[in-house]
């Protein structure tokens, strides 16, 4: 199951399993999205293709209006995917120094 | 220990919870390091739902096998009457592009091959087997 929270600093928790099953309830939640956000990767344990594909479609629908999202905390295996993937090239990505 | 177990699934994306379920139950009775389960997860998501949206013809459940074989594991998912597919054979996606320049499809595959330690596809008469291998040395 994938958690989906807003912090106290208005940043976005995305936490657990992103997995196929969950992209459409996060995809409903981003599309509601505006501005640049942070977006905090530090619980998530899993993330598939499909949410990939969910946090790109965000990421160029902001782009488009001149903003974006930044991911942070991004470790272990979905750091080992987002970097698979070249997401450093597409999002402004911090990972802590080891994970 | 358990070797291997095999149980079929429903073709639908809905499935794949009762999947991830027999993967962790295999896990557990063969004693295989937990660390290893983001990888096969994200392999058989990604082959479970390539089979779920693109095999034109197929009706049959799809089925799911693993086994723990020396030093690695492996799982196979088998689809039934359907045309070919070997993911080897897919180009790799561009994942030097920025975000504009992105365009859907091949990035799950592109990833799976990173993530596994290797690739198998037997097909004959309709029967579609891809197998992934994951060292768990």
């Amino acid at each position: 199951m994938l958690d989906i929270k807003v912090g106290p600093n208005d940043e976005i928790i995305l936490a657990g399993r992103f997995d196929a099953s969950q992209a459409e309830r996060a995809e409903q939640f981003l599309a509601g999205v505006t501005g640049t956000r942070v977006v905090d990767l530090g619980e998530l344990q899993y993330i598939s293709s499909l949410g990939l594909g969910v946090l790109l479609a965000t990421q160029k629908r902001l782009m488009d209006q001149g903003h974006g999202l930044k991911l942070v905390n991004v470790r272990g295996h979905v750091r080992d995917i987002l970097h698979f993937a070249g997401f450093d090239r597409v999002f402004a990505l911090d990972s802590p120094p080891s994970a | 220990m358990m070797s291997s177990q095999q149980r079929s699934f429903p073709r639908q994306v809905a499935s794949l919870p009762a999947v991830f379920d027999f993967i962790d139950g295999f896990f557990e009775s063969a004693s295989i390091d937990g660390d290893h389960r983001v990888p096969v997860h994200f392999a058989v998501e990604e082959l479970f739902t390539n089979l779920v949206k693109y095999s034109r013809g197929g009706t049959h459940d799809i089925e799911v096998e693993l086994r723990r074989e020396p030093g690695r594991l492996a799982v196979s998912l088998t689809d039934f009457g359907v045309e070919p597919f070997d993911i080897r054979r897919a180009p790799d996606a561009r994942v030097d592009l920025g975000a504009r320049d992105r365009t859907p499809g091949g990035l799950g595959i592109h990833i799976l091959k990173r993530m596994v330690d290797g690739i198998d596809y037997e097909y004959a008469d309709g029967r579609s087997t891809t197998t992934i291998f994951k060292d768990l040395g």
